[in-house]
């Protein structure tokens, strides 16, 4: 278990990262959310002993990381993957060697964690690739293997995923659920909110450096029904057509820029169509207005200030929203 | 025309021909360069490495006093070790002056910042994700500094080889403080220089081409090193 306590992180006169409180237990999957420059990188390097905050406390399992020596010994327990991670000149056998190494694992022993941790992310066949012939998503995949290979007992991610397509995402988030279920801490950080969402246990969303409440834009948990193609669901009392051939309890997503704004009902393809009213309208100042309807559950929409002052939109404005059935992401 | 063809050519006849007075500069050149590249290396590039990883107050000061360094004039390096190895000097009872290892002292002092400048600004442009990968895997203080310079290995092998260029190719101080004595402390550069004023043309070629060969031999060297390791 690692805590944080009142830390507080300067680049120059910037604040960076300010975090009152923060524990990540053992057994749990960490998401961490926000923008680009949010802090969440700061933090992960934080959390892995890599970079020491100008103020704050950080302990692990009870005991406080002072000294330096605590540090380097506290290190050995914690592993970090970076969003664009770094291999070692040479193949990824000396690279996933490489920390095995340091820690003084026999050989046998080194061996056979190198080569279930590629198993594990489907990699076994990069084994003796040198370094140089491996894409991005191959990259991040062994960064990820030669960390797991360490069984450490604080797996952080930066971006895991960013590199990697549907297969190789699910392939790793599989991987992480094995280490958590075998008691490994684990924090990832992701700026995409459905992963986050779906393959963690707790959401941590930063911005500018503060953990702020977590509002998943248009997440929901809802339940299957049997069949094929389209089908409906309930969200509350409002129902809602998606097209998916999967059953059972299932994530639903949809993007605040995939609905269309009307004041009035009106006939299209779309087969979704629910009225709700304006209870939220900010500007972010960058040519977009976030609005959140209340539609039964909350919906965050997405439109340009042309839109909105085309349509008279305020608070408290009565509108319909359309959406349609493909546009309603299942998971 | 005829002088200068006529010397080049007695000149490469003469280093080819085991002349013992190139012979006796060839070796005295490259001990010095090889012993004063090794100990200025062994100290320049800790310092460098230091200089170019950590963040302390005075760091830029550092950096520009190394780099006044660099351009020191060897003349008076030269002329600094001689005021101290002279027998008057402060350390005149070590009796070093006019031998070989006094061109040593010398050489030290002027290729030492030519390997710290050049490995901190090796180890400045190396990605920061090496060290922190390293600490991160678990590598220790040396292990990680030792995997920082295993990723700058070829600019650090760089630095080696102007360090001894340097050396090898020094004439200033290596003249004040060895004294050009015959095969004592006559190497390649002070022997081109006498020989040049004693007008004779083709021995001071003799000495030049063979610098030139060493020169040319351990970059060859350097060459085939990194073609080896490239990956």
């Amino acid at each position: 278990m690692i805590d944080l306590k009142g830390i507080d992180h300067k680049y120059g006169s910037n604040t960076v990262l300010g975090i009152e409180s923060l524990t990540l237990k053992p057994g749990t999957i960490t998401g961490l959310v926000g923008p680009n420059g949010s802090g969440k990188s700061t933090l992960l390097r934080i959390l892995a002993l890599l970079e020491r905050p100008d103020n704050g406390e950080i302990s692990i399992d009870g005991t406080p990381i002072v000294t330096s020596a605590q540090r380097r010994r506290s290190r050995r327990g914690i592993t970090l993957v970076e969003q664009r991670p770094f291999l070692f000149a040479g193949d990824v056998r000396s690279n996933m060697a490489y920390g095995l190494q340091r820690r003084r694992i026999d050989k046998g022993e080194a061996e056979k964690r190198i080569l279930e941790s590629l198993e594990t992310l489907g990699i076994t066949h990069l084994l003796e690739r040198r370094v140089k012939a491996l894409s991005e998503g191959e990259r991040q995949q062994v960064a990820i293997a030669r960390a797991v290979s360490l069984e450490p007992d604080i797996l952080l991610l930066d971006e895991p995923t960013s590199a990697a397509d549907r297969r190789a995402t699910n392939v790793i988030y599989t991987a992480l659920e094995s280490q958590r279920s075998k008691g490994v801490t684990i924090c990832f950080a992701s700026h995409e909110l459905e992963n986050a969402y779906r393959f963690s246990n707790n959401l941590l969303s930063l911005a500018h450096g503060r953990i702020v409440p977590t509002t998943p834009e248009n997440i929901f948990r809802v339940d299957l029904p049997n069949g094929h193609g389209s089908k409906t669901v309930q969200l509350n009392e409002l129902s809602i057509q998606v097209v998916t051939e999967k059953e059972g309890p299932a994530t639903i997503a949809i993007s605040p820029d995939d609905f269309l704004v009307s004041t009035e009902p009106f006939q299209s393809s779309a087969r979704n169509q629910f009225p709700g009213r304006v209870t939220s309208l900010s500007d972010d100042g960058h040519d977009r207005v976030t609005l959140v309807v209340n539609a039964g559950p909350e919906f965050v929409v997405r439109l340009t200030p042309t839109a909105v002052k085309d349509l008279s939109i305020s608070l408290g404005s009565e509108v319909f929203l359309s959406v349609k059935a493909v546009a309603v992401r299942v998971h | 025309m005829d002088f200068f063809s006529e010397g080049l050519k007695r000149g490469a006849e003469l280093a080819l021909s085991g002349n013992p007075d190139v012979i006796a500069a060839t070796l005295l050149s490259f001990r010095v360069a090889v012993v004063s590249t090794i100990v200025a290396c062994a100290i320049g590039i800790p310092v460098g490495f230091y200089i170019g990883t950590n963040q302390f107050f005075g760091k830029r000061a550092a950096l520009t006093l190394l780099n006044t360094m660099l351009a020191f004039p060897t003349v008076v390096v030269g002329l600094i070790i001689w005021g101290l190895l002279t027998r008057s000097g402060p350390l005149g009872g070590l009796g070093l002056l006019y031998t070989w290892w006094a061109i040593v002292l010398a050489e030290i002092v002027l290729a030492a910042p030519v390997a710290a400048a050049l490995t901190a600004a090796a180890v400045q442009g190396i990605d920061p994700r090496v060290r922190r990968t390293a600490m991160t895997l678990g590598a220790g203080f040396f292990r990680t500094h030792w995997t920082v310079a295993r990723e700058a290995r070829y600019a650090l092998l760089a630095a080696v080889v102007v360090a001894f260029g340097r050396v090898l190719a020094e004439v200033g101080a290596a003249m004040i403080v060895g004294g050009n004595i015959r095969s004592h402390t006559r190497t390649l550069t002070t022997a081109v220089t006498l020989a040049t004023s004693q007008g004779d043309f083709a021995l001071a070629m003799a000495f030049g081409f063979v610098l030139i060969a060493l020169a040319l031999t351990v970059n060859v060297l350097l060459q085939l090193f990194q073609g080896r390791g490239d990956d």
